[in-house]
């Protein structure tokens, strides 16, 4: 039913994981003998003009962010691929690796060669201990084989690399924190600069990397960048996207789509419709951190820039969606718990102004407030975003700034009514 | 201190750790290996993981108490953890949570009196996809509905008192 | 240097700074948490918000993570600014328990300043506060977490500045605890400095609490009197007592913190034994009729048995005033007999430094960006506690440390040791200059010949020695083995840490005067009848107290000025009651010839707890304070010389006197001192060697100066007084194993001194050969003065 090129998803089947021959067969491990035959500085030029942007959150051109890393840089260097995938209504990377996790082993191995690192780490959140041992498996496989290791497929160079467990907290996901996190002090971020590619882990310089970027290096190396410009629906795009449904809908799956895909077609095609015959109200379009669209949204392009047109975010492309019966203040409240839940306690207005917005969205939903109340909460917003030491708690300002903007009629009438007038349903 | 590690995996993870430049990045894995074995932390825990990295105390500390799935109180021997972030929420974890209080016969945070299970909330699983989830140690179970969880907790019950009876 | 403009005001700057510090310039204050000169940026706190209006840096940014840079337009009343700093104090008060009544911290509390500066007045969050439990972190510090507003100031200084190891951040979010692993004291020697770190009321003084509002106190910037280092300190007193000592701030000494000695070793000032009453012949008399009565008799026994009949033994405790005063005492009476230091292994280390250092001069601070430091029988921990905390920045900074030293000497940071005797101490210093290691075992020889080379290409490289062990012997050779290795680029630095604050203002007077066990010899032989100790003690500093003991008993006159109750101010025949250091203005000159200043902060007098006898307000009144007859050291030796008695004018005089002392006059507190450019005079050749019984059968024993019980005004200091350990010895766990003893076990020493109980301790890192013993007072250890070496037996305590 999904008509669309699959590129990470063409071998995935349910509740099965590809192993190392039927990958190769599929043309596994293709992309890394191209690369071999190139430079590493040829390879880095062919991701910038690929196109393809970082699948973990910001979007930042992959190619760009490699062709900084000091690769001629004596001494250790290091890879770490950002498998924490904590941030509420994501859970692609997860798909990714339990389907077909040599992707990720064969992306990595060209990373390592394109940025001449010698050690690359895998950060896997705690809950997936499923994707750790498929990881873990598909690395024996590699290694047995000739892919990682010393002298990788004859070539003279080393790729060795490790599976890191995770304990909890969505702060890991930071880049610098996990970097933390990995060097075993408390995950606190880092500031930047120095940003990782100059002094990373252990002090050296590092790039960062989410699963779903570095699994679709080896197509591009397979397939060239204008086979991967033309998967994108939208033309100044590239490449397909893991899009995880979730929420009022028909059918809440993961799905591989083109950039540029309209929100309507992803919720009406894909994901089914909103179930029970209901209204489409909103969504979150790419995660937890993201403002919310609504319906006048649906013809929007699911893509970088068009959705920060919409002044939202692509995100994670993590689609949660929420019918015509949810309360938005509910919703909202529900996030901003999970943020000041989450926050590392390193700075003050993400440490205790989320809490504070916790505590007044608390009082807008079981109808305590006054139009004080929501005065304040705008001024905290204003003091949050952008204010904060690292992005989670400019990402928690999403969906608080969006609920402003978006459904201040609906705070209104809880402060009005002194209920919520969902609370019915 | 053995009895939260077996002998021959402190004497591995020892060898590790001196075979290695930044012993402090095993402070995590052998947490949790402490904590898969014992079941959770005790203060004899951490000072168990200092002495076999040779790092501070103070240090595996700070990071142990950073970490929500590092357990520093005793918990039951099955710990549930059912998620409620938005895409739980939205499709009824609350109403999973009130039905998991109500068969257990406990609050969030606490451990029912057989010392089975332990009721915890926890952020996203990354299960959106098959909301209402919960995880009992690593294994996450989706679209849940009440009787889901009856079952599941009958089946648990069963295996511990298997393994007590072992 | 870059030029910026803050507020409409153009400044520039030192490179490298902070717009935060650029600001500060100006004598703008940027509201600041997290941020710390000594700590250093880390943004946490969100407080230092401005608005970057032109310039390479747009927008609005921590001060703090900013550097100055040329062209920067900031605005610090930029509106969005003054919101959020708003709102950052708003929300640091989230869970502030507004408890400002009760709390110790009141009246010098950051947090209170910073949320009136911040423009937070009223409270919009009505919800439940987050509480926490506190720890008993031992006997210097209190904890009250539910103040606390998470800057981490405290760990930041605990432990990366200070490098402790037991205390530390716990939790997440807004749920994160400052505490030990376990409840219990807190280890660091400088733990105290957490206190000052706190910007607000969670860490707080335990000896202090309850004891006076802030507001109330009485403050004087001073320099702490407990070693040689000279560290900026600022005493607090109210009640006729010295209630507290916090740091003081000079960035070419200490910089920010002190040691907990110096913090906590105030209470001397006030101890209920000391001596504040004239004496003459054991019946108390009026100071001048004291003053008048040692000005006569000492005249009578000069005139009669000839000047060189009285002696003058001045200490490193004393003023640099005082001790030019009693020099200049002692030419008047036409005596040769001069020492300032009782111990004659202190008092040449002392002025074998002060003939030498010359340009080889290190201060604390250059010493913090050393990149090769070794120490030469040298303890910061116990000999100069603040030199260690120095040391440790240099690693911080990428240096390198060795000791080179009998004992296991202990350091908040990384080092290699190489154990050596005493005797070749000042063998391995020229040694290393000749580049000649035969005398040396293999495995030491590869050690030294590294570290030539490591000195011959260091870039700033410190070498430091300690007057307990060297002497003037080994302190020589240290400045010969830096003039060695100083090359044209760049010179070797030298640091010694003597005796006392003013060790270095005596040894500069001293001269080519006799050693103090000479002076000995003379009262034995009853050529020197009288002896004049200015705040020394030789019944306990001479280098064998037995000896000064015997020989002592021949005087015909002890004449003793002093603060404290010691052994000659108990057994003078004329008594004089001087001030404490808190007490008076004076100055000192510390072990780099820098000359400090420091001021009064209280008049003496018998603290009001005393005379209240726990009534308040006391029941009895007088018309004069009670106990507030002592007087500052110079000024009684003033007024017997019939000097200028207004310090401006006797500085002044003293410096008209003495050109080297040019500067004097003009030095003033809370700067960064001025560096003496007077050089000493190096003690005369002959050494005597102290008699060591070689018994065949016998250890050897060394005695040393420990971190804790050593120290005579800390053990008169209660806070640190029930701190002090049981009598203990230290040995290498190898010969523990010979003599069958083990760690923490009792066993019984054996001197010629009688027998004691002590608790056995071990360290790998020290000689094995040796025996350690530190001196502590008031117990059966009094007499192991530190540098000595004694036959001695260890033997397990018989079984019961
Ligand atoms: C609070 C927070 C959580 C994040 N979580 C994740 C995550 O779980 N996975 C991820 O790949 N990136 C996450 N990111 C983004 C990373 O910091 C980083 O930008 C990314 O891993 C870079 O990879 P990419 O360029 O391939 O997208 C997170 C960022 C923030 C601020
Ligand atoms: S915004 Fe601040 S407190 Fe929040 S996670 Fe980032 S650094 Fe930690
Ligand atoms: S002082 Fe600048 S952020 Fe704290």
């Amino acid at each position: 039913m999904n008509a669309y090129t699959q590129v990470l998803f063409k071998n995935r089947r349910s509740n099965e994981t590809v192993l190392l021959p039927e990958y190769e067969k599929s043309g596994g491990y293709q992309g890394l003998r191209a690369a071999m035959k190139m430079t590493p500085a040829e390879v880095c030029e062919l991701i910038k003009g690929s196109g393809l942007r970082g699948r973990g959150g910001a979007g930042f051109p992959t190619g760009i962010k490699w062709s900084f890393f000091p690769a001629d840089q004596p001494g250790d260097k290091y890879l770490v691929c950002n498998g924490d995938e904590m941030e509420p209504g994501t859970y692609k990377d997860r798909q990714l690796l339990l389907a077909d996790p040599h992707q990720l082993i064969e992306g990595m191995a060209i990373a390592s060669y394109a940025l001449q690192t010698q050690i690359g780490y895998i950060f896997l959140r705690y809950a997936y201990e499923d994707c750790f041992q498929r990881v873990e498996r598909a690395i024996e496989e590699a290694v047995e084989v000739g892919y990682l290791g010393k002298n990788i497929l004859g070539s003279g160079f080393d790729v060795e690399l490790h599976v890191h467990g995770s304990a909890g907290r969505y702060i890991l996901g930071e880049e610098t924190s996990q970097l933390n996190g990995l060097e075993g002090r408390r995950p606190n971020p880092r500031s930047k600069p120095p940003f990782p590619a100059q002094r990373g882990l252990f002090g050296r310089p590092t790039n960062v990397n989410n699963v779903e970027t570095l699994a679709t290096v080896p197509h591009i190396l397979t397939h060239g960048t204008a086979w991967f410009q033309n998967l994108a629906l939208n033309p100044e795009s590239a490449g397909t996207k893991l899009f995880g449904l979730s929420g009022h809908l028909n059918r809440p799956e993961c799905f591989e789509l083109p950039l540029g895909i309209t929100l309507r077609e992803v919720v009406e095609d894909f994901g089914g419709g909103v179930r029970g015959g209901k209204k489409f109200k909103a969504c979150l379009p790419g995660g937890a951190s993201t403002p919310y669209l609504t319906a006048d949204h649906l013809d929007v392009m699911m893509d970088f820039n068009p959705l920060e047109e919409v002044e939202s975010r692509l995100g994670t492309a993590g689609v949660t969606v929420f019918d015509e019966d949810t309360c938005m203040v509910a919703v909202t409240r529900n996030l901003n718990q999970f943020f000041a839940r989450e926050s590392c306690g390193w700075c003050t207005p993400c440490r205790d102004g989320l809490a504070t917005i916790s505590w007044l969205l608390d009082r807008i939903e079981f109808g305590q407030a006054t139009n004080d109340d929501l005065a304040m909460l705008k001024d905290q917003v204003k003091n949050i975003k952008g204010r904060s030491f690292c992005a989670l708690a400019e990402g928690a300002m999403g969906p608080v700034e969006a609920l402003l903007r978006l459904f201040e009629d609906e705070i209104k009438d809880h402060i009005r009514k002194g209920c919520c007038p969902f609370a019915s349903n | 201190m053995t009895e939260f590690l077996p002998q021959n995996q402190i004497d591995s993870f020892k060898a590790k750790a001196a075979a290695i430049a930044h012993p402090h990045e095993m402070i995590v894995d052998l947490l949790r290996a402490i904590q898969l074995h014992h079941g959770w932390v005790p203060d004899d825990g951490v000072l168990l993981t200092a002495a076999t990295l040779g790092v501070l105390p103070i240090e595996v500390e700070e990071v142990a108490t950073f970490y929500d799935k590092i357990f520093r109180r005793e918990v039951g021997k099955r710990v549930i953890h059912v998620c409620d972030s938005i895409c739980c929420w939205a499709t009824g974890a609350e109403m999973i949570t009130e039905h998991l209080k109500k068969a257990l016969g406990i609050g969030l945070g606490e451990t029912t009196t057989d010392g089975i299970f332990t009721l915890l909330p926890t952020c996203c699983l990354g299960a959106c996809g098959d909301a209402p989830a919960m995880m009992i140690g690593f294994t996450t179970h989706g679209l849940l509905t009440t009787e889901k969880i009856d079952d599941i907790l009958q089946k648990e019950r069963a295996a511990v008192a298997a393994e007590i009876f072992a | 240097m870059p030029k910026l403009t803050i507020d409409n005001l153009e400044v520039t700057v030192p490179e490298g700074i902070n717009v935060l510090e650029a600001a500060r310039e100006l004598d703008i204050i940027i509201p600041h948490f997290c941020y710390h000169e000594a700590l250093g940026s880390v943004g946490s706190c969100r407080l230092c918000a401005m608005m970057f209006v032109d310039g390479p840096v747009k927008g609005l940014q921590m001060a703090c993570m900013i550097q100055a840079q040329d062209g920067m337009v900031v605005s610090s009343t930029d509106p969005d600014a003054i919101e959020l700093r708003e709102h950052v104090i708003e929300w640091a008060m989230t869970n502030h328990p507004h408890d400002c009544p009760v709390c110790d911290e009141g009246g010098e509390c950051q947090l209170q300043e910073m949320t009136v500066a911040g423009g937070h007045g009223v409270r919009r969050y009505s919800g439940k506060k987050c509480t926490f439990t506190n720890q008993n972190l031992g006997p210097f510090v209190q904890q009250e977490m539910n103040r606390c507003i998470t800057c981490y100031r405290c760990v930041r200084t605990y432990r990366d500045y200070c490098g402790g190891t037991d205390y530390g951040v716990f939790g997440s979010r807004n749920r994160i605890q400052y505490a030990r692993f376990r409840e219990g004291a807190l280890e660091s020697p400088f733990s105290g400095n957490i206190i000052d770190a706190c910007p607000t009321g969670v860490l707080t003084s335990k000896p202090f609490r309850f004891k006076t509002r802030l507001w109330d106190l009485q403050e004087a910037p001073s320099i702490c009197p407990h070693c040689s280092l000279g560290c900026a300190t600022v005493p607090g007193g109210r009640y006729r007592e010295v209630q507290r000592v916090k740091a003081g701030i000079n960035r070419e000494t200490n910089g920010f913190f002190i040691c907990d000695r110096g913090r906590f070793g105030y209470d001397h000032v006030n101890h209920p034994e000391r001596p504040r009453q004239g004496r003459l012949d054991g019946q108390p008399v009026t100071v001048n009729a004291a003053l008048l009565a040692a000005r006569e008799q000492v005249t009578a026994i000069a005139s009669k048995h000839g000047p060189d009949s009285v002696a003058f033994l001045g200490s490193s405790r004393s003023s640099f005033e005082a001790s030019v005063l009693l020099h200049d005492w002692a030419k008047a009476t036409g005596s040769q007999q001069l020492v300032f230091e009782a111990h004659q292994g202190r008092d040449r280390a002392a002025r074998t430094l002060t003939a030498q250092l010359g340009k080889h001069v290190r201060s604390q601070e250059e010493l913090r960006q050393s990149d090769l430091v070794i120490l030469f029988g040298a303890d910061p921990l116990a000999e100069g506690p603040m030199l260690a905390l120095a040391i440790r920045q240099a690693v911080r900074n990428g240096g390198k440390v060795v000791v080179i030293d009998p004992r296991p000497v202990e350091l908040p940071c990384a080092a290699s040791y190489l154990p050596l005797s005493p005797e070749k101490l000042p063998e391995v210093l020229v040694a290393l200059g000749k580049k000649d290691f035969n005398a040396f075992e293999a495995d030491e020889r590869v050690l030294l010949e590294s570290l030539v080379e490591q000195l011959k290409s260091a870039q700033r490289p410190v070498l430091i020695g300690g007057a307990d062990l060297l002497g003037g012997k080994g302190v020589q050779a240290l400045c010969a083995a830096a003039e060695k290795f100083t090359s044209d680029e760049r010179s070797v630095g030298v640091i010694t840490l003597l005796a006392g604050p003013n060790s270095y203002g005596g040894a500069l007077l001293a001269g080519d005067g006799p050693d103090f066990d000479s002076i000995l010899d003379a009262v034995q032989e009853g050529t020197v009848r009288a002896l004049v100790c200015l705040e020394s003690d030789p019944f306990r500093e001479a280098r064998d107290p037995a000896r000064a003991h015997a020989a002592l008993g021949h005087l015909e006159l002890l004449v003793s000025f002093d603060s404290t109750p010691n052994l000659a101010a108990q057994r003078a025949d004329i008594f004089l009651p001087t001030r404490a250091n808190a007490e008076m203005a004076g100055s000192y000159v510390n072990n780099e010839g820098r000359l400090q200043a420091f001021m009064p902060v209280i008049d003496p007098g018998v603290p009001i707890r005393e005379t209240g006898a726990g009534n308040h307000p006391p029941r009895e009144f007088f018309q004069i304070t009670p106990g507030s007859s002592p007087e500052a050291d110079w000024l009684l030796l003033a007024g017997l010389l019939e000097r200028e008695l207004d310090l401006v004018g006797l500085r002044e005089s003293i410096e008209k006197d003495h050109p080297p002392f040019a500067g004097l006059s003009s030095i003033a507190a809370e700067t960064t001192g001025v560096r003496l450019t007077a050089q000493g005079t190096l003690p005369p050749a002959e050494e005597q060697e102290l008699p060591h019984a070689a018994d065949s059968e016998a250890l050897t024993l060394m005695a040393i100066t420990g971190q804790i019980g050593s120290c005579w005004l800390a053990h008169l200091s209660s806070p640190l007084a029930a701190t002090e350990p049981q009598p203990y010895v230290i040995l290498h766990p190898e010969l523990a194993a010979e003599l069958n003893l083990a760690a923490d076990e009792r066993a019984r020493l054996t001197t010629h001194f009688g027998h004691c109980h002590i608790v056995i301790r071990t360290d790998e890192k020290m000689l094995k050969s040796l025996i350690l013993v530190p001196q502590l007072w008031d117990t059966a250890l009094e007499g192991m003065v530190p540098g000595g070496m004694l036959d001695c037996r260890l033997e397990k305590e018989a079984q019961r």
